[in-house]
């Protein structure tokens, strides 16, 4: 029995550092001074960070990135929190139909919901820019934020908000001084993550965008040439800004899966 | 009061009905039409169609090639990890599903690219066993192969499929696997039972999920697998450089067709395994 356990526990060890250490790396070599990505590693230095900082596109692309991370969390996490509400109100029943029939865009390859949009913008005569990329973003990251405060939502206790309408409050007022400090956590939470899904995308933003760039689409850009290492260091901010907001929106959120 | 409650989900509907229903219905049309000049012409056939099918066979059979097995590996493997952190680990098991949490919302394109600088020539597999004089030559099988690829897919895909199953495994009380263990199961009829059994939609949604992804990705191939190119190689640049709508909405709606029957045959097969 002992035998099984520690075999159990190597397995899991083994695991874990798989999922890892792939995204250790990209950080771990943002910091080395040498050209190619391998071992062993002699001199720690700021070069790539001092490198892309110069880049002349770098800093408008963080700029599309951040607007549009933080449009998009803005939305959904509107959108998301009126549905959750009304979806916690109604049987559970039409509801998980409501949500899954939602989520379909999250199944689908992002290559076929890129191109379905980009056809249909053009079609209908919208011109690609970062709003494009927004709204399309929005597709994706909705269902995530309805989903976890819709969790937080059916566990919610109405009874407070019905002392506070017999104490005289408007709906409104109910609304606004109950429901939303309780919920609050979770909302930030749903939205942060939203931040870290639409920072990380790549396929819709490269089909909506039209001409400019973001983050992940500079990157790819820098990977298709030659493998430059400066890629390690915009990694490294993207990986930065996706993994500490999903962090902290799990924190928050209190959601294990 | 009702009403009132189905207006809350309102917008986030009209987002869902402007955003998805309307242009997918518009893409699906676009694939019964034809491109003449430069300019899409209303012309209502399966020409598309045919010419999907009978010009890219090979791709797609490619393409299946090697997201049948990513699929399935990876199902097993996320499976195999929520066991694990769900009945073998203790309190790391919560460690175990935090990082499949974190590595879940970040870094696709970051994925690709570490593991192209793990798996090169040059790389850091090559690297390490060179420099501890384990081998002379880099192991050239790594980077730009089938190998490369589906290692690359399945840890992408793994945290997407640890959830679902981890999700289904916490409605399952570990005295029910020792009283099946104190009436005689063996090590592998309670893995069958597990997955087979009680975990079953987890275990069928993170199939579905991976191999409509792996089917539809064009980046990972593109990047990773050196020769081999998926049918979204091919897609891809219908919308861009060779323009031609038409035929790549038909190569999609025929993409999405296979994965589906795949998914309903799979899904026959796992009712065969329910024992009522």
């Amino acid at each position: 029995m002992k035998i099984q356990k520690n075999i159990s526990i190597i397995l899991a060890i083994i695991l874990s550092f798989f999922l890892i250490s792939p995204i250790f790396l990209v950080v771990l070599f943002a910091f080395t001074d040498r050209a190619i990505a391998s071992f062993p590693i002699y001199n720690f230095s700021f070069k790539w960070w001092i490198e892309i900082f110069n880049h002349r596109q770098f800093l408008s692309c963080l700029n599309n990135s951040i607007i549009i991370g933080i449009s998009v969390a803005v939305v959904s996490s509107i959108t998301g929190t009126m549905a959750a509400i009304g979806l916690s109100k109604i049987p559970s029943k039409s509801a998980s139909l409501i949500l899954a029939i939602i989520s379909i865009p999250i199944m689908l390859p992002p290559l076929v919901l890129g191109i379905t949009l980009l056809t249909f913008y053009v079609s209908i005569g919208m011109k690609l820019g970062l709003h494009t990329v927004i709204i399309s973003h929005l597709l994706f990251t909705q269902p995530f934020v309805i989903l976890i405060i819709y969790s937080r939502m059916i566990t919610f206790d109405y009874s407070v908000i019905d002392s506070a309408r017999d104490l005289g409050a408007s709906p409104l007022k109910a609304f606004f001084t109950i429901t939303i400090p309780i919920i609050q956590p979770v909302v930030i939470g749903a939205s942060l993550l939203a931040v870290a899904l639409s920072i990380d995308d790549f396929i819709i933003t490269f089909f909506t965008i039209g001409a400019g760039n973001t983050l992940p689409t500079l990157v790819f850009g820098m990977m298709r040439t030659s493998l430059k290492p400066e890629v390690n260091a915009i990694g490294t901010i993207i990986l930065f800004m996706t993994i500490s907001s999903s962090a902290i929106a799990l924190w928050m959120t209190k959601y294990r899966g | 009061m009702i009403k009132k409650n189905y207006l809350l989900i309102t917008p986030a509907i009209a987002v869902f009905i402007f955003l998805f229903v309307f242009p997918f219905i518009y893409f699906f049309m676009i694939s019964l039409w034809k491109i003449k000049f430069y300019k899409l012409i209303r012309d209502y056939n399966l020409v598309n169609y045919n010419k999907a099918i009978s010009n890219y066979i090979e791709i797609f059979i490619t393409t299946y090639s090697v997201s049948i097995p990513v699929a399935i590996i990876t199902t097993i493997i996320g499976f195999y990890y929520s066991y694990l952190a769900r009945f073998k680990t203790g309190r790391y098991g919560l460690v175990m599903i935090f990082i499949a949490l974190i590595t879940l919302f970040g870094g696709y394109l970051m994925k690709i690219y570490a593991w192209k600088t793990i798996l090169g020539n040059e790389g850091v597999i090559n690297s390490i066993l060179i420099y501890f004089h384990i081998i002379k030559e880099p192991l050239t099988f790594l980077l730009y192969t089938k190998v490369g690829l589906i290692i690359t897919f399945v840890h992408f895909l793994l945290p997407f499929a640890i959830l679902p199953t981890y999700a289904s495994l916490r409605g399952v009380n570990a005295n029910e696997i020792d009283s099946m263990k104190d009436l005689g199961a063996k090590f592998y009829h309670v893995q069958f039972m597990l997955f087979f059994q009680r975990c079953r939609i987890g275990v069928l949604a993170s199939f579905v999920f991976c191999l409509l992804i792996v089917s539809g990705d064009f980046l990972t191939p593109f990047l990773i697998g050196g020769k081999i190119t998926f049918i979204g190689n091919m897609i891809a640049p219908k919308f861009g450089q060779f323009f031609d709508w038409p035929l790549g909405s038909a190569m999609s709606f025929t993409m999405l067709t296979v994965s589906i029957l795949i998914i309903a045959i799979v899904s026959y097969l796992f009712k065969l395994t329910d024992p009522k």
